[in-house]
């Protein structure tokens, strides 16, 4: 029980091998956090759950039982059955394939916009953190302005502007996070620019890259890794509205927000047709929160506060 | 409401007349306040856009003006030919170019004036000269006369064996009061000879009230009251639990559940609707004859309403309707998909290729459609992306012909004029596919000025068979007009239409 979390995490949370491996002690404090992790039990099962969602999105073709626009004009609107275990829509679709299916979309958005706020913004976090002054007031200023839209309403916005299809959807939910990461970062390397051994790297004349990645960054990375969790569970709710509202994939590809949609019509005749696809966007994005959280005990009890005012 | 010296009188007569009629009304109007246990509430999805009838396109608004305006001729419930209204006979000249009206006795208009014919004059001038939405309807039309007050003399320059269709098939013709633009505010007044009168309109509803001086008797219930439902489940709910007592709003996915259940009675009938698919000669590969053909083959028209429509629809292989007269048995295509491929690789056409194919989610139904058709058209090698766009962004990229292939529907009226002229003539005002046929030209052309009834069928039948063969348009299915109410309603019928007509409804 103990040990299953362990090889869970690294999938669940990939970012932090970009500043962890040059972190100045990794591997004990890797270690450490995961074992306090596995005795976490919330956050060891969110962690089991997502790890079986990604292997399902990996897997989709393998797993799913039928080709996601299989169709049988007889098989119209079937409820749940040993054949057809989520039932099946007005097309006669298997709904538990297009369940799986709709894993790798909502997923892959999720990810790669996820990737590109967390890169994009703890760029212009750590510069605005490290260099202050006029730098600073520039790039938050920027950030500030992005921060006032409403979060899905600046996605619907700029796929609206872009046009709809999952490549813009994932431009628009990262642009949208980018704010979030950059001032999680800057709150974060506030702290730590100023420590003493921060201090004492730069009196012996270390560049300034070298304080970034080898003191700044490291130090400043517990909130930015429950930050990506926490902006993972978000992503994939915003991706879901946006399809919900016809601005993410064309039908007939499957995904959980679509099929809400296209679900909502039959909601008298059939119950299987939205509550799957929905329980499949509640049990995700309930796991990456939940993930967050217990990430956020582990790695650093002290940001709490920090943390309060970045996730949105 | 525009009130009048003359109505009490009136009103006091026609009491009399129902009550030896049927024993159920006699009670009607004995209240006086209206708006009583007597008026029907009739749940529809939209609000009306305005009241003139002249100026809009909104089916929302037809709903209500035609329980108010009437024309000269009406079509019939049954099989919508034409019968009389306010006209009550009509003679067309030897070289049928002039048509004599002779208008009913006894008409009154909704504020006490008198009906003539200089109030059917006013009507048309005003459509015509103001080139309102349906000036096109009078395009062969050289003048109108009022020799007498019971007299309207249309001539045309051109024989028009349509003309009773042209002016009848519905109230966007209707017959207002002379000077009715100057006199009212016709946006949201209306002063017309139907069987109920326009009392008010709000964001919840518009209500009518009966007119009792109705030339046709008048009607047995005291009013309509329209409300806007646009929730389908919400508009069953309101008519089970008694809020409601007739409703257009039922989705084709309900029809199945509500024909079981006692507490709800379903009307349904085939509409002159018609769903299609169209694809662009100016884009290779679907300029290519065979390609079109191919397509056609391959599509299973009783899966795609299945899909689509939950069986509520008769598969189509023409546009008219079977039941209308003019109605053409005649379906080439078998789904084959075997014959369907050995067709695509006769055209020398490389497979797998892409067609873009366009729809509205203002139209569900073609977006569901899209999905059964892609799945068909896949085994064959053609790839189909479904490209769902905003209405506005559809209309647009028809208009310039930006696009590969498209569905949508037309509502093709009676006439087969209606159904083909503007969309598969060369010239044709919607023949965005653009599709031209000497041979369908021609036909076409005679057919319009023929006026022997079985000539002129058979030349719109020879057209539609070029038409179909050539895959100018891709017909699929005639959607059913599915309308429910409460048991013990009477008096009311579904028409093909869809035009909704309360005039002889009686309550339970």
């Amino acid at each position: 029980m103990t040990q299953l979390p362990t090889p869970g995490a690294t999938p669940a949370a990939p970012p932090p091998s970009e500043p962890l491996p040059t972190a100045a002690p990794p591997r004990p404090r890797w270690r450490e956090t995961l074992g306090l992790l596995a005795r976490n039990p919330t956050a060891a099962v969110s962690a089991v759950v997502l790890v079986l969602i990604v292997l399902m999105a990996v897997f989709d073709e393998t797993l799913a039982p039928d080709g996601p626009n299989d169709q049988d004009p007889s098989l119209q609107l079937q409820p749940p059955s040993w054949d057809h275990p989520f039932g099946t829509d007005e097309f006669g679709r298997d709904i538990l394939s297009r369940v799986v299916l709709g894993a790798a979309t909502s997923l892959r958005v999720g990810f790669l916009s996820v990737a590109f706020a967390l890169v994009v913004g703890t760029l212009i976090g750590l510069l605005a953190g490290f260099y202050g002054r006029w730098v600073d007031d520039t790039l938050m200023r920027l950030m500030d302005v992005l921060f006032a839209f409403p979060a899905v309403l600046l996605a619907i916005a700029i796929v609206a502007i872009r046009g709809a299809g999952p490549a813009n959807a994932i431009l628009a939910i990262g642009i949208v996070y980018v704010p979030i990461f950059a001032r999680v970062t800057r709150a974060s390397v506030l702290g730590v620019r100023e420590e003493v051994y921060v201090r004492a790297s730069r009196s012996v004349g270390a560049s300034d890259w070298r304080l970034i990645t080898r003191h700044v960054l490291p130090n400043a990375a517990p909130p930015i890794i429950v930050q990506t969790s926490i902006s993972l569970a978000f992503a994939v709710l915003a991706e879901a509205a946006l399809s919900f509202l016809g601005l993410g994939p064309r039908r007939p590809n499957p995904s959980w927000g679509l099929m809400l949609a296209d679900g909502r019509g039959f909601i008298d005749q059939a119950w299987w047709y939205t509550v799957f696809p929905g329980l499949a966007i509640v049990v995700t994005v309930l796991c990456f929160n939940l993930l967050g959280d217990g990430l956020r005990d582990v790695l650093d009890p002290r940001q709490r506060t920090l943390m309060a005012g970045g996730g949105r | 409401m525009r009130t009048n010296r003359l109505l009490p009188l009136a009103a006091a007569a026609a009491l009399v007349l129902p009550a030896c009629g049927g024993g159920e009304s006699v009670d009607t109007g004995g209240g006086g306040g209206g708006g009583g246990d007597n008026t029907l509430i009739a749940a529809v999805s939209a609000e009306p856009d305005q009241f003139d009838p002249h100026v809009t396109n909104a089916y929302a608004s037809f709903q209500v003006l035609e329980n108010v305006y009437d024309t000269l001729v009406v079509p019939s419930a049954e099989d919508l030919t034409m019968q009389p209204s306010l006209a009550e006979s009509w003679t067309t000249s030897p070289d049928q170019l002039t048509w004599t009206f002779t208008l009913r006795d006894g008409v009154t208009f909704h504020d006490g004036s008198e009906f003539d014919s200089a109030d059917v004059v006013y009507s048309y001038r005003r459509i015509i000269d103001e080139d309102l939405s349906n000036a096109y309807r009078f395009a062969t039309v050289a003048d109108v006369q009022a020799p007498d007050p019971r007299t309207v003399v249309i001539t045309v320059t051109r024989p028009t064996p349509n003309l009773l269709e042209l002016i009848g098939s519905f109230k966007g013709m209707a017959i207002v009061s002379e000077n009715a633009a100057e006199e009212f505010d016709l946006q949201s007044e209306a002063n017309g000879t139907g069987p109920f009168q326009l009392e008010s309109s709000d964001a919840n509803g518009t209500v009518l009230t009966a007119y009792e001086d109705y030339w046709g008797g008048a009607p047995t219930i005291d009013g309509v009251e329209f409300r806007y439902i646009t929730e389908a489940s919400s508009a069953l709910t309101a008519l089970r639990n008694g809020e409601v007592q007739w409703t257009d709003n039922v989705p084709p996915q309900n029809v199945a559940d509500l024909e079981g259940d006692e507490e709800v009675e379903l009307g349904s009938v085939t509409s002159v609707e018609y769903f299609y698919m169209s694809m662009n000669y100016q884009v290779p590969p679907f300029d290519n004859r065979d390609v079109r053909r191919a397509i056609a083959t391959a599509i299973d028209r009783d899966e795609v309403t299945q899909a689509a429509r939950f069986g509520a629809a008769q598969t189509n292989q023409t546009a008219i309707p079977e039941g209308s007269p003019y109605y053409l048995d005649y379906a080439p295509f078998t789904p084959d998909q075997d014959a369907a491929r050995r067709l695509i690789e006769q055209a020398g056409v490389q497979t797998p290729l892409t067609m873009g194919l366009m729809v509205t989610d203002e139209y569900p139904e073609t977006v569901a459609a899209a999905q059964v058709i892609a799945s068909q058209l896949e085994p064959i090698g053609i790839d189909v992306e479904i490209q769902e766009e905003d209405f506005a962004t559809w209309l647009d990229r028809q208009s310039q012909g930006d696009f590969d292939a498209f569905m949508l529907s037309w509502i093709g009226n009676i006439d087969p004029a209606d159904f083909y002229e503007n969309q598969h003539l060369s010239t044709g005002g919607s023949n965005y596919q653009k599709y031209s046929n000497p041979q369908v030209d021609d036909l076409l052309t005679r057919a319009a000025t023929e006026v022997d009834p079985t000539a002129r069928k058979d030349l719109y039948d020879q057209a539609a068979r070029i038409i179909v063969d050539d895959v100018s348009y891709l017909y699929l299915y005639n959607p059913d007009e599915v309308q429910a109410w409460v048991p013990g309603l009477t008096g009311y019928q579904v028409r093909a239409d869809a035009a909704i007509n309360f005039e002889t409804v009686e309550l339970p």
